[in-house]
């Protein structure tokens, strides 16, 4: 027995520590990461934060108009990868579609998630034009990948017992559906989709950089004619939003539980 | 016809399978209930006793033989029909709740079978509903909990919930499947007490499996033994005898249970 337990742990802790001690040597060893720059870095980066100072809120108008756009294509690409992943999930779940479609299905959605975002926004740019919605198309697209999968597992999670008995006592199809499986998921459902909207919302920043939309193209312009104070604006619009948003999400999180 | 009338179950010659698993879970099975009775199944872990029990709720499918419940033939292959089901109700060895609803929330759930299939789904159930549900947590003993979440109960609360849900239902048959397998002496033989006089009280027929052959000789009036799949004995609660115990337990193991039968 205590034999057993010796050899059990010989090897592999050893094995994965090499591994990773060789993974950060081999990245580090590389002449071109000059560690020594660091030593420069420090008052560079104080004169830069100072010609942030003080932000230029002149341009307030366009900013907010921008994050506003960005917020917009958020919220339309969310949706539209709900609705996406309310087919595709189902579809992707080991317990309720057959492997002849759920493994496929899988496949796809790791596809769709393996793409950058930045790479499908100039693709649908290239397909239906400037604007916020090449963005949105963007975001369903990518968001959906992820969406999908994790509808999916809360699919697969659903213990069966609860809705056996309702199936006992009478219940039709859609009464199994929504007394019995959708109270176990809804508190699943919710917290990714709202962490994916979070994402989205992250993620949808740089879109304008490509002219698929939002406060992107702005931040863009901004940096490229080094007008900080203006791009210091536009870093306190995406706080403000950013934060508002967490502290939805709190409230909201804490009402379902 | 009045004995047609008179059987709430009967079996002919019933067989089952599990896909994929060399040992039949039930062999040859062969017997009929009388309304009003009240039955106990006893037999060790793995005997079919959940199994029948599912058979007879209308849960298990590829059977064969003939199978009879509250006068309706069971059909191997398909459901039973919302009503029908609706007439069998079933308190699960696990409760089978849902964790994140109310416990009147739970026990609504035992109308489905009877609510409107579409009002339903928005929450709008009859005056008949909410009257069988005040009713079913009246008679379960749990009008103090009604509000709270199942989640936040002891595994004897949640039972009475399971048991409450199975009245809500307002069955004919009640099935029971080890409803006192989770719960304390005491606890286990106020339940039995509980289900059996609430059998009375509703002029249902019981059958509930146990592993406790005292309680299931004080509390039913005919003990049927499953060994493996197959009917041990098929006995009277009066002549049941240490020996019909020992003969599907084994001899050894359960001596002391065996003992508490005789004393
Ligand atoms: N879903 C299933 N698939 C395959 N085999 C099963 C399944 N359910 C039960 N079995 C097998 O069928 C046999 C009978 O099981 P069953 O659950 O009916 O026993 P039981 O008498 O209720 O046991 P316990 O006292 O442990 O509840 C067992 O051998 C079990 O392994
Ligand atoms: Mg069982």
């Amino acid at each position: 027995m205590s034999d057993r337990l010796r050899h059990d742990r010989s090897y592999r802790g050893w094995l994965t520590g090499i591994l990773i001690a060789a993974a950060i040597l081999w990245a580090g060893s590389g002449s071109d990461v000059e560690l020594s720059r660091l030593v420069e870095a420090g008052p560079r980066l104080a004169a830069f934060l100072g010609r942030m100072f003080p932000p230029d809120l002149s341009v307030w108008p366009e900013v907010q108009k921008g994050i506003l756009e960005t917020l917009r294509i958020a919220i339309l690409g969310t949706f539209g990868s709900v609705a996406a992943s309310c087919i595709l999930g189902p579809l992707a779940a080991d317990t309720i579609s057959p492997k002849w479609i759920n493994r496929p299905v899988r496949l796809l959605l790791a596809l769709m998630r393996s793409i950058p975002l930045i790479l499908i926004a100039m693709l649908m740019v290239g397909a239906v034009g400037l604007g916020p919605l090449p963005g949105i198309l963007a975001i369903t697209f990518h968001a959906t990948g992820m969406l999908a999968k994790f509808y999916a597992e809360a699919i697969e999670d659903v213990n069966q017992t609860p809705v056996d008995a309702l199936e006992s006592a009478g219940a039709t199809l859609l009464q199994k559906l929504r007394y019995g499986i959708w109270p176990q998921m809804a508190p699943t459902i919710l917290r990714d989709t709202i962490f994916r909207f979070e994402l989205n919302l992250r993620e949808s920043l740089v879109l304008g950089v490509v002219g698929a939309g939002g406060i992107g193209f702005l931040i863009q312009t901004y940096v490229r004619s080094f007008q900080y104070e203006k791009t210091a604006t536009v870093a306190i619009a995406i706080a403000i939003v950013i934060l508002a948003l967490e502290w939805i999400n709190t409230i909201v999180r804490r009402m379902f539980r | 016809m009045n004995t047609i009338v008179r059987t709430a179950i009967s079996l002919a010659d019933v067989n089952h399978h599990y896909p994929g698993v060399i040992q039949p879970s039930l062999t040859g099975f062969d017997f009929s209930v009388e309304r009003g009775a009240t039955i106990a199944l006893i037999g060790p872990s793995g005997a079919g006793k959940s199994t029948l029990l599912a058979l007879l709720d209308g849960r298990l499918r590829n059977w064969n033989g003939a199978v009879s419940v509250l006068g309706n033939s069971l059909d191997a292959h398909t459901a039973p029909s919302r009503t029908d089901r609706a007439k069998t109700g079933f308190i699960f060895q696990e409760f089978a709740l849902v964790e994140r609803a109310s416990v009147a929330r739970n026990v609504m759930n035992g109308r489905l079978g009877h609510t409107g299939p579409v009002a339903s789904l928005f929450g709008r159930f009859s005056q008949l509903d909410y009257d069988a549900v005040d009713e079913a947590i009246e008679d379960a003993g749990i009008a103090e909990l009604a509000d709270k979440r199942v989640d936040s109960l002891s595994g004897g609360q949640r039972q009475r919930v399971a048991i409450a849900r199975c009245l809500a239902q307002e069955p004919e048959l009640l099935l029971a499947d080890e409803p006192i397998s989770n719960l304390d002496p005491l606890s286990a033989e106020k339940t039995l007490k509980l289900l059996t006089q609430i059998r009375q009280k509703r002029d249902m027929t019981l059958v509930f499996s146990s592993h406790q052959p005292d309680l299931a000789k004080r509390f039913a009036d005919r003990i049927i033994g499953i060994r493996a799949g197959a009917m041990a004995f098929d006995t009277c609660a009066s002549d049941f005898t240490a020996e019909m115990y020992q003969d599907v337990y084994g001899t050894e193991a359960v001596a002391d249970n065996a003992l508490r039968l005789v004393g």
